[in-house]
């Protein structure tokens, strides 16, 4: 087997070398055959031994990490909008509804976001970055189940181009590509991204019923809420539990409304070494402070999100996906450890702010990420400016 | 004696450890001098093919400053002087005759020692051709003549893989290295740091009085570099001399007996050695003759010096003057199927990303890169190796950027250059290659 495709990969290289006619392709060359066969390149200098990680590995374990995220937001995509179109909600039939709802979105933003990438990588003559394979899955999964293909699209397109390879690519952003595109759908089509109506797909088949009405997001409940009541009443009222929170079983984006399978992923990687725990348990206790932090603010006569218990906040919207993959995301976070604290935590108290303060956005979670990944150079340069200060100087 | 605790650092676990059993190798037909193998100095060759030389004959000075002589480390007729690229020098072979006859130098005993001035001292170190065995902080280079040096570093340590254990050369040497330490007391001013590993230091022959600090820590803890950076109090300091442990012994020999010392330890080790294990020869002997003649089927590399900091060597070369090791590693180079999604019970990683983390014996290693190069991914895996707290991923990026001053405040001049942030780099960037070049340009940019 190896030796078959090497003897394959050996005859095709010379259409991509330099000089030959698909010379720009060389990096789709590079990017496909690597994946079957690992490099057989050796050290030319020392040290004459390496790591056995690479990047590839690196960005295969995170997309790894997303599965149990992924599968569940298949699960419940389909068993959300069976639900509501009066389909049976069991298992199976809640799978192939969520396959046949979520994977045009998946292609979509793999195919088009593969298209830019290797647009850049034979103009700009660098190799394909294992990292876009995370960022294409990664991106559809904040969505809308009933959002259009053809405006995710066009936020993969601008996430790629303008979140990742006008600065030069995967390793050169300072914004998360995938949030990237989301905020750009989101700013340009809000009708598709906000809303009660976006976050469950309706059978438009005949046999359901026309006057289906979709549930709320726990969100758009909570914010609805009246004064001198609470949330948690609201939320349980309308059968939202604790529980079923945590579990992530309720209408929102398709991979991101569960808080236990982003935890499953994020200890996976976390076990692993690959994402930073200071980001991670910066932003939970950033989200828990704010929180306690309001209850002991909240008079009778503050809005209901003031009195709500912290741990609410972790389990409701997007925050805890938000946290475990797109905060961690090593690029466009914030290279110093004392930094990462600080950054993960402002993750957290501003997506808790941004709920409570910002009636326009019920998410903050997005907002916070992008927001702080413009301060992480600055977080950087203040720590790195410290660390020298204490160094003996060697000039 | 003083406790240094070094926390950063990482230890390979790599099969081809030498047993440590010392075996004395014959007299080789031949020895060179490789002049391209020293860093930074000038060669002006002295001699000719075809002349005849004593053991301690001078074979090249150095044209930057021409108290540096190199002295041929054999008695015979020199058979070839091979060039390379651009005419540099690249090995002096001497054949070497049956009977060694040698070159009188000065000597002096211990009351001497104490009684020389500093100057003549240096000069009779020189004249002896061994003037550069002793190096500077932090380019490496060798060390100025006309200099009093804060500091000398030696260290006992042997952490990288496969190197000679001190032990091993101490042994029954005891008194010709405190007497080596008392000659570089002088040429420091008795400021001699003697750095012992703290696993080493119960093998050690009774050393305890000279010993000043006992080192914990993985590679490269022991690395004079790191002991600098971890004992300076001052800037003053950057500039402290280091000698390798087994280089104090030459030292000692030249002034005890006046006659240019030819012997030396090497570690044969790595997984294709066929006689792994300690060997007594002599400075500047063949690669095969140390190896003897190993005739792989297997693809393989032979290094000298360490397999972090060492170079590829071609098997039919020789011994430059400063490594005391060879390892044989194979050159590896096969493409494996589905590489990067294997479970790797065997793959050596610093990450945990591969089930080898439960696995605690050595593994195999060969040379190959194990993944292709990409843009650095934030990782943070070379800072948390780094032994002396650069950022490396921040320093080589300035370094690239032209941001020489920028680099120079993160400490690039502190970078011992272990290799580590290389070698752990998931994105296969020659990160420590590109701080040693910026070390060394900026170094003659300053010098020239």
């Amino acid at each position: 087997m190896t030796n078959l495709l090497n003897r394959f990969f050996d005859s095709q290289r010379k259409y991509f070398e330099p000089g030959a006619k698909l010379e720009r392709l060389n990096a789709l060359f590079e990017a496909f055959e690597t994946v079957f066969l690992a490099t057989g390149e050796t050290t030319s200098s020392g040290p004459h031994v390496r790591d056995s990680l690479d990047v590839k590995r690196f960005m295969v374990l995170v997309i790894v990490s997303l599965m149990p995220a992924f599968f569940f937001g298949l699960y419940n995509t389909g068993y959300q909008s069976n639900i509501v179109s009066g389909l049976s909600p069991d298992f199976m039939s809640a799978m192939t509804r969520g396959l046949r709802i979520v994977m045009p979105l998946v292609i979509v933003s793999y195919t088009v976001g593969f298209f830019w990438e290797l647009l850049f990588a034979a103009i700009r003559r660098h190799n394909i970055s294992e990292g876009f394979f995370v960022t294409a899955l990664l991106f559809p999964m904040t969505l809308p189940p009933t959002i259009p293909l053809w405006q995710a699209a066009i936020g993969i397109s601008f996430g790629v181009i303008f979140g990742k390879e006008v600065f030069g690519g995967t390793g050169r952003n300072f914004l998360n590509p995938a949030l990237t595109g989301r905020a750009f759908l989101f700013f340009a089509y809000p009708v598709k991204m906000t809303g009660d109506a976006v976050w469950t797909a309706v059978a438009s088949s005949k046999e359901t019923a026309v006057d289906a009405i979709t549930a709320a997001t726990p969100l758009s409940l909570a914010s609805a809420t009246e004064r001198f009541s609470s949330i948690q009443d609201t939320l349980s009222g309308s059968g939202y539990s604790f529980m079923k929170l945590f579990v992530g079983n309720y209408p929102g984006s398709i991979g991101g409304t569960s808080a236990l399978f982003s935890l499953i992923g994020a200890v996976f990687l976390l076990i692993l070494g690959i994402i930073s725990y200071r980001i991670l348990i910066g932003g939970i206790i950033g989200v828990l402070a704010t929180g306690i932090l309001l209850n002991i603010v909240a008079t009778e006569a503050s809005t209901p999100w003031f009195s709500l218990n912290p741990s609410y906040h972790l389990v409701m919207g997007g925050i805890a996906f938000a946290l475990a993959f797109m905060a961690t995301e090593p690029v466009s976070a914030p290279d110093m450890n004392k930094s990462k604290w600080f950054y993960g935590f402002a993750i957290g108290a501003l997506t808790v702010l941004i709920r409570v303060f910002n009636p326009a956005f019920p998410e903050g979670a997005m907002l916070a990420v992008l927001f702080m990944n413009l301060f992480a150079p600055l977080l950087d340069h203040i720590e790195v400016k410290i660390r020298l200060g204490k160094r003996i100087p060697n000039v | 004696m003083i406790s240094l605790n070094v926390k950063k650092g990482y230890r390979l676990k790599i099969t081809g450890e030498p047993p440590k059993e010392l075996v004395e190798l014959p007299k080789p037909s031949h020895v060179a001098l490789l002049p391209e193998k020293i860093p930074f100095i000038k060669p002006r060759l002295k001699v000719r093919v075809g002349d005849h030389v004593e053991t301690g004959s001078e074979i090249f000075e150095d044209k930057r400053n021409t108290r540096l002589k190199f002295l041929s480390p054999g008695s015979g007729q020199i058979t070839e002087i091979n060039f390379g690229p651009r005419r540099v020098i690249k090995e002096v072979v001497i054949k070497l005759d049956n009977k060694e006859s040698y070159v009188p130098f000065e000597h002096i005993n211990k009351d001497g020692l104490q009684n020389i001035d500093r100057n003549d001292l240096v000069k009779m170190l020189s004249k002896g051709g061994l003037w550069p065995l002793l190096r500077a902080l932090p380019y490496q280079d060798i060390a100025p003549t006309d200099k009093v040096p804060p500091q000398i570093i030696v260290s006992l340590g042997s952490s990288e893989p496969f190197q000679v254990s001190p032990e091993i050369y101490l042994d029954g040497n005891t008194d010709l290295f405190a007497f080596g330490i008392s000659v570089l007391e002088k040429l420091s001013n008795n400021n001699v740091i003697i750095a012992a590993n703290a696993e080493d230091k119960s093998r050690l022959p009774d050393q305890s009085g000279r010993i000043t600090h006992i080192i914990k820590g993985d590679y490269p803890a022991d690395n004079p570099g790191v002991i600098l950076y971890k004992t300076k109090t001052s800037a003053a300091q950057n500039n402290s001399w280091f000698i390798n442990t087994q280089d104090v012994l030459l030292i000692a020999g030249l002034l005890k007996e006046g006659a240019y010392p030819t012997g030396r330890i090497v570690a044969v080790g790595g997984e294709l050695a066929p006689h792994p294990g300690y060997v007594k020869t002599r400075i500047g002997a063949p690669v095969s003759h140390i190896t003897q003649n190993e005739n792989n089927k297997i693809k393989s590399r032979c290094v000298a010096g360490g397999i972090m900091t060492g170079y590829s060597i071609d098997k039919k070369s020789f011994l430059g003057f400063y490594e005391t090791s060879v390892l044989i590693l194979p050159e590896g180079g096969k493409r494996e199927l589905f590489g990067f999604i294997q479970p790797g019970f065997n793959k050596q990683s610093y990450s945990r990303t591969f089930l080898s983390s439960i696995n605690r014996s050595h593994l195999n290693m060969n040379c190959n890169m194990n993944g292709e190069e990409r843009a650095c991914v934030a990782c943070g895996s070379c800072a948390e190796v780094c032994p002396v707290d650069i950022i490396p991923s921040l320093t080589f990026k300035c370094t690239l950027a032209d941001e020489i001053e920028e680099s120079l405040s993160h400490g690039l001049l502190d970078c011992v250059e272990c290799g580590l942030c290389t070698y752990v780099c998931p994105s296969k960037i020659e990160i420590c290659t590109i701080l040693q070049n910026a070390k060394r340009s900026y170094y003659k940019e300053m010098s020239g």
